[in-house]
């Protein structure tokens, strides 16, 4: 066991290096240069080639690259040309409103993928129609879903907000910066269900696609459990076929979708980015999208190494924990 | 040296060979073969597309924010396009790229697994190591960054799918050719003097094909979400172009008053995804065996 987790650790770490490879390469690869963008266009040659010397750009490229990832390790994720701020700190500021958005949308697909694929496993009448209902649910772009959905909750019916995080004044500036964990520590329960209120309709958006994918793997790894011997025993037992499900069957039948959730984490990341710009989130996605056009790429460079480096170390965390659920998969 | 080669097992002919059990067309159903249909009638549409759209993509056909069935199906946007028009030809546009994209990852994908698979060894080893680096990385994001470095435009974003897009099939096809590679009657061929590259394209590649059709067909529906993502973030071809993501973001103000403007783009990629996910499902029955 110790020895698998070393080995995945290694790999994560590995993986880690391979994205920040990319982001570098693609760094060079931007048409911007960035002295030039720092200095200015009146910059003479000697105050480029001096600035070039000071930031080290007349190194050879692999000096480069372990330059750069000792800044990252120092948390240097270099300057945002939009903001003129540190990008690190541009991501500290709009990180939690991502954060809470992504945990919410998690916990949606996990428990509605969980309630689909548990319902679709028993056969019963009209469970074709529900395959065409789902399928569609799972072809809907978020951002369909999410015009949508304001149109009926907001505008039809006026049951919940259409923007932004919060809409009362005065937010506590509490410790983890997520409002519904702020506002209950604060024992603000106005702010907490504020809060939650302007959860509800991204969240949905977000975690929909990812519920209908991981409700799809938990199906077909039950409708497996389900033909095996040991669940022909329970049934022989004169078991309800609610408890030989529920109790013998899901337990057996979880890897995969487990495994199935960290690879939607990724997917979830890019709906956050789509769906934060049609509620005007105020999170990394918003942050990304004002930083695509003016070829901010420092910028985006700090949200594709925050984002990849959140999904690389989730994906990781999950195989451990199969294989502390399961051992046969550490050998 | 005119040594015939070996007669080629029958369940590696694919779905083409004798002893395999038929696939019939009335095995798969109703639900799939309408969309197998709607897929093909698709791929037809955005063929034709400038011959039978009824206005202009980019030029205003009428008075602006017409709603729908008052003259236009659709009913028209902000600066009076028929949406109808532009719905037709961001489909064309969605259906290409996704084509595109897809034969391109199957291509690059399959090439890298087939010489994995087929040398095996520190080649293998090499391949396979980088193709999980990259599958171990959010693909979106990854693209998203990727068409930031080179500058928003349609060509850049196909690059940058097509770039994250590959290292899935890579594994398929790396997987069905190591598993054949074991089977003794690529031994015979080995033994009977088969020429690498001819063993690894005659002998190897055929039986990675049914699995990996099965699973780009399955595909397709996702990319088509994720290239319409890109698209409404304006990660595609810039503003008049009509592409159905960046329609609905650009439709977006209009919501609450003129809500078909952005919420029909919307719809023609859901109908765009739903019909090849379901074909895709159909697809698979008629292959078979996954």
């Amino acid at each position: 066991m110790t020895q698998f987790v070393l080995k995945r650790l290694a790999a994560m770490v590995a993986v880690l290096l391979v994205l920040a490879a990319t982001v570098f390469v693609l760094q060079r690869l931007t048409p911007t240069d960035p002295v030039h963008a720092m200095l200015g266009g009146n910059a003479s040659k000697a105050m480029i080639a001096a600035e070039k010397h000071k930031l080290g750009y007349d190194k050879p490229m692999v000096a480069q690259y372990v330059d750069y990832i000792g800044g990252l390790l120092h948390g240097d994720l270099q300057m945002s040309l939009r903001t003129r701020r540190p990008v690190a700190t541009d991501l500290g500021q709009y990180l939690p409103a991502t954060l809470e958005l992504t945990l919410f949308a998690l916990v949606v697909a996990v428990v509605l993928g969980g309630l689909m694929g548990i319902a679709t496993a028993a056969r019963f009448r009209g469970s074709g129609v529900l395959r065409v209902v789902l399928l569609s649910a799972a072809s809907a772009p978020s951002f369909l879903l999410a015009v949508l959905g304001i149109l009926l909750f907001y505008r039809k019916l006026g049951w919940l907000p259409a923007t932004g995080r919060s809409s009362v004044a005065n937010v506590p500036t509490g410790p983890t910066g997520l409002l519904t964990v702020d506002g209950l520590l604060h024992g603000r329960l106005d702010v907490v269900t504020d809060a939650f209120k302007h959860l509800v309709l991204p969240g949905l958006c977000v975690g929909i696609g990812p519920a209908m994918s991981i409700g799809r793997v938990l199906r077909s790894s039950l409708v497996n459990t389900m033909r095996t011997d040991y669940v022909r025993t329970a049934r022989a037992k004169g078991q309800r076929e609610s408890v030989v499900l529920l109790r013998h069957a899901v337990r057996n039948s979880l890897g995969p979708a487990l495994s199935m959730t960290g690879l939607q984490v990724g997917l979830m990341f890019a709906g956050v980015v789509v769906i934060e710009q049609v509620f005007a989130w105020p999170g990394i996605g918003l942050y990304t999208i004002q930083s695509i056009p003016r070829t901010d790429f420092p910028a985006i460079a700090g949200v594709t190494l925050v984002l990849g480096a959140g999904y690389v170390i989730v994906n990781a965390v999950i195989d451990v924990l199969q294989a502390a659920a399961d051992p046969r998969i550490a050998l | 040296m005119a040594l015939a080669e070996p007669y080629v097992a029958p369940a590696l002919r694919g779905r083409f060979g004798r002893t395999r059990r038929r696939t019939r067309w009335s095995s798969v159903s109703h639900v799939d073969q309408i969309a197998i249909g709607a897929l093909v009638a698709v791929t037809l549409l955005a063929v034709v597309t400038p011959w039978i759209a009824p206005h202009s993509a980019t030029r205003p056909a009428g008075t602006s924010l017409v709603h729908p069935f008052h003259g236009f199906v659709f009913g028209t946007d902000e600066v009076g396009r028929d949406v109808f028009s532009r719905v037709l030809y961001g489909l064309r546009t969605s259906w290409l790229a996704a084509l595109l994209v897809i034969a391109s990852g199957v291509l690059i994908g399959g090439l890298i697994g087939l010489v994995a698979g087929a040398a095996g060894g520190w080649i293998d080893n090499v391949l396979m190591r980088i193709t999980d680096a990259f599958l171990s990385l959010p693909g979106p994001i990854l693209a998203i960054a990727v068409v930031a470095a080179l500058g928003p435009s349609l060509s850049h974003t196909l690059i940058a799918v097509m770039i994250v897009w590959w290292p899935f099939y890579a594994r398929i096809v790396r997987g069905e050719v190591r598993a054949l590679a074991a089977r003794p009657h690529l031994e015979a061929a080995r033994l009977a003097g088969v020429g690498r590259v001819r063993l690894a394209v005659r002998h190897l590649l055929p039986g990675a094909i049914p699995a990996t059709v099965v699973t780009a067909s399955l595909d397709v529906g996702n990319l088509v979400l994720t290239l319409a993502a890109l698209s409404f973030l304006g990660l595609g071809a810039p503003a008049p172009a009509p592409e159905l993501g960046a329609m609905a973001a650009r439709g977006l103000p209009y919501l609450l008053e003129q809500w078909w403007v952005p919420v029909m783009p919307g719809l023609g990629v859901l109908f765009l995804a739903l019909v090849s996910n379901l074909a895709g499902d159909g697809l698979r029955d008629l292959i078979g065996d996954r």
